[in-house]
């Protein structure tokens, strides 16, 4: 999991005196190969808003290739390219419901067995500006087909790359668009590895990085563990970032807006404000950053703990949108029936439940706010546990991630090191869900939200248990078999326990 | 006699009455027009005909196939506006509606050269195309909407191409090349952003320098599948391309050279055989760029008019382009 320097990279003595004797023949056909690969790998597509993980040096990327040739200097970048594909196949068995979509509500997880996947791709590109300055554009691609349209799982819905909206068709679309601009303060000197959405460079410990444009959210704040690209590791949405982490964005997971980050040696601070959803979970986007918007800030510490890194990091968010409470939902359909999740002429989803209250009935601007904290931290070599867990509000309506109100997640993540296989990667662990009581007394009476609503409920943490195992093969290229068991789905006792079966094939350049 | 002459006033009147009834006879039993068939809904289609030249290629849509030392790049941003791209006339020309008023885009387009060859990849960005709906004769016309904050996302009809010199060296008085692109659809038909549909262009490249002179030029045929009802104005299958451009460069300041020029552009549909479905377009465009061989910056900006203002040519268009380029090959390091 950890970074081999470069210092430690096997000498390719094979592919450097073939290239010093006939540098230009050789290559060429292959140059000719990898560019058009690149290129055609942006066709198909792809979508997923975690971080993407810096590439270990002994990988195979396109960008070490031309290192190696003597082509590029991967060290001290003007520009760097980096893509990615990804296909995840899930199946579930018929699994056992008291009710589904109760009296004409609409987002129950179907108990009949269904298949999911996604197909996705992405082109990492990246250009250095002038110094400090860095610009980078990441066009993606998504094909994908969920569970029951999306309905009736929270943290434990069990592929992190599906999306609200999308559909088998390919789309395409540019998930990042953003420059990033650097000022030294002195320090260490930070070597930055070439990866994607990273120019190879060398930085000061002390620093400070101003971010403006369209990006997700969590590429900066609460990265994925160990530096394990989340394409390597768990499929289950709830170990991507805290499940009740309610972050503003579109319904791809994408935002507008800016990043600060002060790091000062082993310190790093970082606040962000971004662009909300015009209606909760869809696409378009409000740009009125000082009416609507969703505030963040983060503190993380790195350490080490007998020789072992760590880090520690504490996340708060504020969002300012227009949004629902639940109370009120309430309140308004028990003051006048008539309000109902059937007769709400304003945005709504569709419940075809009359008895029910409706969110729709009262949005407004509403704030949303939730406090969180995660740690890492190596216990062996390339083995180490994590943590992450978060408290929201639960007054207010999911407005762009998922339903959860309150969540916490544990695991451990490996590298194949102990056992020979350095480049493979398992792990295990636990993500639980819960929602508040009042957002459990709507969900009672029939309404739902975005994700979640059977029609009743008997309220219970959904809880989601994910294995994986990722063979590595040619260092560019893995093959994941994965188990999940999620209980309660939409925080319902009288549903489920679900099991899910999936394969991941995965592919880096 | 006078009731001869009174017989015959009667018969001219009963002829009169007779001729007048015939008349009326004839004009109520004439056949009624065909009747109107309900207007038909059309689809909409990739209204832009602007396709920047890769990065690095020097004009906004000529391309000075430049290309040559060893491994490098270039990264660009074009952004612009065209007014009433798609305007549709009634086939009597009594009517007329401005389907497509306004577009407004971002091109983001990355390329990679390695000796004479070219690759890249270029992503459009609708930022802004309104229009206005309305009934004309047989179509129903459907106005796109598309705005940043409703699509913050969409990255219409992304290209990859690869270009290649053929002839003549960097810098030289000829160059010829020859590239092709491939076109995704992956807009909306609806916003007129897309066939969807996808589509190719092989083109043959022409440039030169001489002195403070810089030409290029272009001809080449888009692949281009017409599906479906589309408005009049709207693609009838493959089409031809054709441009050509030309500059004087001035140095301006140490380092920095401009040039200054026209372009001109066009595209007509092959089996129309230049029979009205052409659109012509001319530019003049001016860009400021560094000199030397390390990487440098080039600004474009352009004005444009339709000068035949059809087929999606608009009636007037302005471009604003930046370029950071990694190296220019050592022949065209300098100023002549």
């Amino acid at each position: 999991m950890k970074n081999i320097g470069i210092h430690d990279i096997p000498a390719r003595l094979g592919v450097r005196t073939e290239a010093i004797g006939n540098g230009r023949s050789r290559v060429l056909p292959r140059g000719f190969l990898l560019l058009g690969s690149i290129l055609l790998a942006s066709v198909p597509a792809a979508a997923q808003n975690g971080a993407p993980a810096p590439r270990p040096d002994d990988q195979f990327s396109f960008m070490q290739l031309l290192a190696d040739e003597g082509l590029h200097d991967i060290e001290n970048e003007s520009w760097n390219a980096y893509g990615q594909f990804t296909y995840i196949s899930s199946w579930k068995p018929s699994f056992h419901a008291a009710y589904t979509n109760l009296n004409g509500s609409i987002n129950s997880l179907l108990p009949n067995a269904e298949r999911s996947f996604t197909g996705t791709a992405t082109l990492y590109l990246g250009v250095r500006l002038w110094h400090g300055a860095e610009f980078y554009v990441v066009p993606e691609v998504i094909s994908e087909l969920p569970f029951s349209q999306l309905k009736g799982l929270a943290g434990g819905i069990q592929n992190f790359e599906l999306q609200k909206g999308g559909t088998t068709t390919p789309q395409i679309y540019h998930s990042r668009i953003f420059a990033k601009q650097t000022f030294g303060f002195g320090g260490d000197p930070v070597k930055k590895d070439s990866s994607p959405m990273q120019l190879g460079t060398t930085e000061d410990s002390r620093r400070l990085v101003l971010v403006a444009g369209n990006f997700s959210i969590l590429d900066f704040f609460d990265k994925n563990a160990f530096d394990i690209d989340p394409r390597q590791g768990f499929l289950s949405l709830g170990f991507l970032t805290y499940a009740a982490y309610d972050f503003a964005s579109d319904a791809r997971g994408y935002s507008y807006g800016g990043v600060a980050e002060l790091y000062w040696d082993d310190w790093a601070v970082r606040f962000g404000r971004i662009t909300p959803p015009k209606n909760p979970n869809q696409l378009p986007v409000d740009f009125r950053l000082f009416k609507y918007y969703g505030d963040q800030i983060e503190l993380e510490h790195k350490h080490k703990v007998f020789g072992q890194e760590g880090t520690v990091r504490l996340l708060a968010y504020r969002n300012h949108e227009d949004m629902g409470r639940f109370a009120d939902a309430i309140a308004a359909f028990e003051a006048d029936p008539q309000k109902n999740a059937t007769t709400c002429p304003g945005f709504n989803y569709g419940s075809n439940n009359a008895n029910a209250p409706d969110l729709c009935w009262v949005r407004k601007p509403n704030v949303k706010v939730g406090i969180g904290g995660f740690f890492e931290q190596y216990v062996a070599k390339d083995i180490g546990v994590f943590s992450r867990a978060m408290y929201s509000d639960g007054k207010t309506e999911v407005d762009a991630y998922t339903s959860a109100d309150r969540s916490a997640s544990v695991g451990v993540l490996a590298k194949g090191s102990l056992w020979g296989r350095a480049n493979d990667v398992a792990g295990a662990g636990v993500n639980l869900s819960w929602i508040s009581k009042v957002h459990a007394d709507y969900l009672g009476m029939g309404g739902v939200d975005g994700f979640v609503g059977d029609g009743a409920i008997r309220p219970g943490a959904e809880t989601a248990f994910d294995a994986f195992y990722s063979v590595s093969f040619r260092r560019w290229l893995w093959l994941t078999g994965d188990f999940q068991h999620v209980a309660n789905p939409g925080f319902n006792q009288d549903r489920g326990p679900v099991n899910i079966f999936g394969v991941r094939i995965h592919g880096e350049f | 006699m006078a009731n001869f002459e009174s017989h015959r006033l009667r018969l001219r009147r009963v002829l009169a009455r007779l001729l007048c009834g015939a008349a009326f006879v004839i004009a109520i039993a004439r056949p009624a027009p065909a009747q109107q068939s309900a207007p038909q809904p059309t689809q909409g289609f990739a209204v832009e005909r602007f396709y920047p030249s890769a990065p690095g290629g020097g004009w906004f849509v000529m391309d000075d196939i430049d290309i040559g030392g060893g491994l490098g790049g270039a990264v660009s941003l074009t952004s612009g506006y065209a007014r009433n791209p798609l305007e549709v006339t009634s086939a009597g020309k009594t009517q007329q509606l401005a389907l497509v008023s306004g577009e407004s885009f971002v091109n983001l387009a990355a390329a990679i050269t390695y000796g004479r060859f070219r690759w890249y990849l270029n992503l459009p960005v609708p930022l802004s195309v309104t229009g206005n709906s309305g009934t004309l004769g047989a179509y129903r016309l459907t106005a796109p909407s598309v705005s940043i904050g409703a699509n913050p996302d969409t990255v219409s009809d992304p290209r990859i191409g690869f270009d290649t010199r053929l002839f003549g060296k960097p810098g030289s008085v000829l160059r010829l090349g020859a590239g092709a692109q491939l076109i995704f659809p992956s807009g909306s038909r609806a916003d007129y952003v897309s066939d969807g549909r996808y589509r190719a262009m092989f083109r043959f490249l022409a440039a030169g320098d001489t002195g403070h002179f810089s030409y290029a030029g272009q001809f080449g045929l888009h692949v281009r599948p017409a599906e479906g009802s589309l408005p009049p104005g709207g693609p009838e299958g493959n089409e031809l391309l054709f441009g050509a451009g030309a500059g004087r460069r001035f140095t301006v300041h140490s380092g920095w050279d401009a040039v200054i020029g026209p372009e001109f552009f066009g595209e007509t549909a092959v089996h129309s055989n230049y029979s009205g479905q052409t659109g012509f377009e001319g530019l003049l465009t001016g860009r400021l760029e560094q000199t030397g061989g390390k990487p440098h910056l080039r600004f474009k900006l352009g004005i444009g008019h339709g000068v035949v203002q059809s087929f999606g040519a608009p009636q007037w268009r302005v471009l604003v382009g930046v370029e950071l380029i990694g190296q220019r090959p050592a022949t065209r390091a300098s100023t002549p």
